[in-house]
């Protein structure tokens, strides 16, 4: 994105000097009026935090002890990156994030584009099925969590497991979905994807629309076929709605959990624990602020590794055409 | 363009609303209240408790020496509220969970009561109550109660019987840990799925801590010994303990609905007090209360409930002090304990109990109770314990319960007892022993 | 496009609509069945003994300052998000615009730690601010404030105002209108797409807030939604049915706002420039 540094100056014969140059200071004052709120707010409650992570987290820190927070230097990095006591659970919800991330994002974008890729045709009733799929964005995922916590409810009762049941006549037998260490991330998974797909949907959506239609034409005119044009045609005129939609649902991934929190609290045995469920318990229920905060500068870290990666390898196309 | 000025404007009622609100809301806190109210806390738990403790609100109410205005907060979230609310903020009487009595000791958060509520009042605590409520540190009472928690095997005499499994009559002929093992390999021969104990493992929280602290205390361990776990929670004692148990996994029912015990699906159920209500009525005649198994110091058993304090930082500890003898009077205890079956705080009610008086159903858990090790290490004598007063306590518990069910599905008892020793001992190092060396 | 490939796509976009609205539907179905008959295999999609028993037993359930009032979680949801919203929209677009069409002193820096910061999500610094707000728990103005400034909104501004032409903007300068009338009677009627845009995606996150409730917020009177359904559902007993009441009544409104608008909206996310 490159940013205009000069005005385009139209010729103005009847401009004084004088007023151009107030007309610079008027900017100034107007300038920074505009700017000052919200940058007054970004700086009290995002820099300052971010700085305070850094200092607390070299820190022995809780939130009501009487004596003030003892210098730990980089102990608690320590702890969580190197002390086999406390790494294991630290990593686990590392690789936890990761495995979020490297199911849901492919899935649930490809996912999100099939479902475009089918509402994109002249037929009717394509609002009907739109609304449909877009339905579950609107839910908070505290609620998504309690619907499917009884979704996901044990024993052949549950409903999962009934349709299961159902349409593998009695094969397949009932799952403790939440229960168990092998299924209770993918049943994370899943419901997330549940969540998620339909906004990406429309993202993907507007930019399936902002294809030019006569590239398909000259396509078929070169008697390209349909997955010749979808390779051709489609996906490259999607390719900065994808890179922006897989880009977002990255970072989304990493911050799991509020399903965490509400479905198994981590558990069972850390299959489900996450940097920002740790990040949080440490904090609040163990009232740890130091650890907690060293978690979330690591987070931050990661966060911004992942993204300085995929913006260098997923480039996007800000070509002049 | 007009849109956004709408929009802006619609802010600025909504912000005023707000902040009128947040003055109205904050009344609700503690600190300020006028000279003959108090403001008190305590958690909401079951509905029977809810409704005892309002009536006895209602009560002191209306005796004219002063207002109680009370507020809930759910029981899940309570101790977490407690711990991140700063002192001035905390009302006038908060309710607390015993064990965390230390650590809110330490935060400034309690203050002493000795001086506060009237003589008679903590002379008719029960000692096992006094136990849980006094801070080593300094010795000073801190809590005072209305009910403790008491913690037994409860027995399907009818299955027990069919097996031909001997039982213990008394907390005095306790299964010893190999007795017990030997009768739940008897009671399995015969059981449909080999499942015989319920462990409630469908329980979390503070559970698996308190259920299972006996276990060490058993062995003969008390299991942090002045802001060390090395050497004591990982013991040879311990570790042996804590393995036996998980031995005896093959034949626990995983109770995911709750209702083993109830269903006739298991013989045994180790559980505490507040199921007892439930499994009389399911099982009538045939229901026994048998002690825990005794892992080589005697059988143990849990005490520790909750407990009622008043903030240092309290305007009216007098009304406050007034009001925690009313608490602990012998009708609002009797009240309390006929709603949640709970053994009495007090020994003038522990006396005329049903449930837990001499000849009632529950006698030995008033027993074990009576028997209480106090603060100091378990002898082969004495009975329940607490749960260690200390300001780690939380870090204690989390680790120990880690531990305990760690090695129960699977894990090596002796590494997992290490790590938790370590991490609580690095807790004390953090925090400078918590003021006490 | 041949018959076969239509049947094909109907056929799919079925199969796959059943999957997406079976959830919302088992949602609104469990409010209105007895509870003991929420989990009850696939028959907990037929909607027998349909009654709104749940809904009057779920409102009896909030029925003291220690439970809360359900209204009072609407009210703060409402009350938080629409603060958040509407403050954020004038506040972000106005400092969007400072940084794409004015000129001033520390403008090129301000830019650059505006983009630095999108990067930062919100929970890399919940736990420092949770530490340092700790005093003002239990407010409106908590749940609020620290969101309605959002790098991520400025940022969104920032990109559709610089696509804007800027003819008419030089045109209101010659006519001697000052940056305020400028950005408030020219260039904001012209970015409907991109507040609409941001209206959306501010009012979901904010809707579904849980986090920072979770850790600011204990006592009934201040929940919102989300914490006020999470505290209910993990409360014995576990009456399904009425936490599913408590659940369509939560959602209801948003999805009916949604669902009338949403042709609008899918329109304003395409023209925004989202896609990129």
């Amino acid at each position: 994105m490159s940013t205009t540094t000069q005005t385009t100056r139209q010729a103005r014969p009847l401009a004084p000097p004088q007023k151009r140059r107030s007309g610079l200071h008027r900017d100034d004052r107007a300038a920074w009026a505009m700017f000052l709120p919200a940058a007054a707010g970004l700086l009290l409650f995002v820099v300052v935090p971010f700085v305070m992570a850094g200092w607390l987290s070299l820190h022995n820190v809780r939130l009501d002890a009487p004596t003030p927070p003892s210098w730990m230097g980089l102990e608690q990095y320590r702890r969580i990156l190197l002390d086999p006591d406390f790494r294991g659970e630290f990593y686990r919800g590392l690789l936890n994030n990761v495995l979020f991330a490297a199911v849901v994002v492919p899935v649930q974008t490809a996912l999100a584009l099939a479902l475009a890729l089918l509402l994109n045709r002249p037929l009717r009733g394509m609002p009907v099925f739109r609304t449909f799929f877009f339905m579950p964005v609107v839910f908070p995922m505290a609620l998504v969590a309690v619907v499917w916590k009884v979704i996901y409810a044990r024993g052949e009762l549950g409903m999962l497991n009934a349709a299961i049941d159902t349409l593998s006549f009695g094969h397949l037998g009932p799952y403790d979905w939440l229960g168990d260490p092998g299924t209770a991330l993918p049943a994370v998974i899943i419901m997330s994807i549940w969540q998620g797909a339909g906004l990406q949907m429309v993202i993907i959506l507007a930019g399936l629309q902002g294809i030019p239609a006569d590239l398909y034409e000259a396509a078929s005119l070169d008697r390209a076929g349909r997955w010749l044009q979808f390779r051709h045609v489609t996906l490259p005129g999607l390719r900065n709605t994808l890179i922006f939609v897989v880009m977002v649902t990255t970072i989304l991934a990493f911050r799991l959990f509020d399903q965490v929190y509400i479905m198994t609290q981590g558990g069972p045995q850390q299959a489900t624990t996450t940097v920002m469920y740790q990040a949080v318990t440490t904090a609040f229920d163990a009232n740890n602020v130091g650890r907690a905060s060293a978690i979330t500068v690591l987070f931050f870290l990661i966060v911004l590794a992942i993204t300085l990666v995929q913006r260098r390898v997923l480039r996007e196309d800000r070509e002049v055409s | 363009m007009r849109s956004r000025l709408v929009a802006a404007a619609f802010a600025a009622p909504l912000l005023v609303l707000a902040a009128c609100g947040d003055a109205g809301g904050d009344s609700s806190d503690g600190g300020g209240a006028a000279a003959d109210e108090i403001t008190v806390w305590a958690h909401q738990g079951q509905e029977a408790e809810v409704e005892a403790l309002q009536q006895a609100i209602d009560e002191f109410n209306a005796l004219g020496e002063g207002t109680v205005s009370l507020q809930f907060v759910p029981e899940a979230d309570y101790t977490s509220t407690v711990t991140t609310t700063s002192p001035e903020d905390l009302p006038d009487v908060l309710e607390f969970d015993g064990p965390m009595m230390a650590s809110l000791a330490y935060a400034g958060k309690l203050a002493p009561l000795g001086d506060v509520v009237s003589a008679e009042t903590v002379e008719n605590q029960t000692d096992s109550v006094l136990a849980q409520n006094t801070n080593p540190a300094d010795g000073e009472l801190y809590g005072v109660s209305q009910f403790d928690a008491s913690l037994g095997v409860y027995g399907n005499r009818a299955l027990l019987d069919a097996a031909g499994v001997e039982y213990p009559t008394g907390l005095d002929d306790a299964w010893t840990a190999e007795e017990f093992e030997a009768a739940l390999e008897t009671l399995a021969a015969q059981d449909e799925d080999g499942k015989v104990l319920d462990i409630k493992e469908n329980y979390g929280a503070e559970w698996p801590t308190y259920g299972f602290l006996p276990v060490a205390w058993s062995a003969g361990e008390r299991i942090v010994v002045d802001g060390a776990a090395d050497g004591h929670l990982n013991s040879p004692a311990v570790v042996d303990a804590v393995e036996r148990f998980a031995g005896w996994r093959q034949f626990t029912d995983p109770n995911t609905d709750d209702a083993a015990f109830v269903d006739g699906r298991v013989a045994l159920s180790w559980v505490g007090h507040w199921v007892y209500n439930t499994y009389a009525e399911a099982l009538g005649e045939d229901l026994v209360v048998l002690p825990l198994p005794d892992f080589g110091s005697g059988p143990k058993s849990g005490q520790g409930s909750w407990a009622w304090g008043v903030s240092p930082e309290s305007d009216n500890a007098e009304l406050a002090g007034r009001f925690l003898d009313f608490l602990t009077g012998d009708e609002a205890v009797a009240a309390m304990t006929d709603a949640n079956a709970a053994p009495p705080a007090t020994t003038t009610v522990t006396e005329s109990s049903t449930l837990y008086g001499p000849d009632g159903p529950l006698a030995i858990f008033a027993e074990s109770l009576a028997r209480t090790c106090g603060d100091a290490a378990p002898t082969a004598d004495c009975v329940a314990a607490p749960r260690p007063i200390t300001p780690a306590y939380p870090v204690i518990s989390q680790q120990f319960s880690e531990a305990f069910f760690g090695a129960y599905e699977g894990g090596d008892a002796q590494e997992l007892l290490d790590q938790a020793a370590r991490t609580i001992d690095l807790d004390f190092q953090d925090n400078d022993g918590y003021g006490q060396g | 496009m041949s018959r076969l490939r239509t049947t094909l796509t109907y056929l799919a976009l079925t199969a796959l609509a059943i999957v997406f609205v079976a959830p919302v539907a088992y949602l609104v179905i469990g409010s209105l069945k007895p509870s003991g008959e929420v989990i009850d295999g696939l028959a907990g999609f037929v909607p027998e003994n349909a009654s709104l028993q749940n809904y009057s037993g779920m409102l009896g359930r909030f029925d003291s300052p220690a439970t809360g009032y359900f209204r009072d979680f609407y009210l703060t949801s409402l009350l938080v998000t629409s603060v958040v919203v509407a403050g954020g929209l004038l506040v972000n677009s106005m400092a969007a615009y400072a940084l794409a069409r004015l000129r001033w002193r520390g403008r090129d820096a301000a830019l650059l730690t505006v983009v630095a910061l999108t990067i930062l999500p919100f929970e890399a610094i919940a736990v420092p601010l949770f530490y340092l707000l700790n005093d003002h728990r239990n407010t409106y103005y908590i749940q609020y404030l620290p969101f309605v400034a959002s790098a991520f909104s400025i940022y969104l501004f920032y990109s559709f105002f610089v696509g804007l032409p800027r003819e008419l903007e030089e045109a209101a300068r010659i006519d001697g209108a000052g940056t305020w009338r400028t950005f408030f009677r020219i260039i904001v009627p012209m970015s409907k797409p991109v507040f609409a845009t941001v209206t959306i995606l501010s009012f979901l996150t904010t809707w579904g807030s849980f986090l920072w409730p979770v850790m600011m917020v204990d006592q009934p009177q201040r929940r919102p939604l989300p914490l006020a359904i999470a505290v209910f559902q993990g409360q014995p007993p576990y009456d399904w049915g009425q936490i599913f009441a408590f659940g369509v009544l939560m959602v209801l409104p948003v999805l009916v706002v949604f669902l009338v608008f949403q042709r609008w909206f899918v329109q304003s996310l395409a023209s925004s420039g989202l896609k990129g």
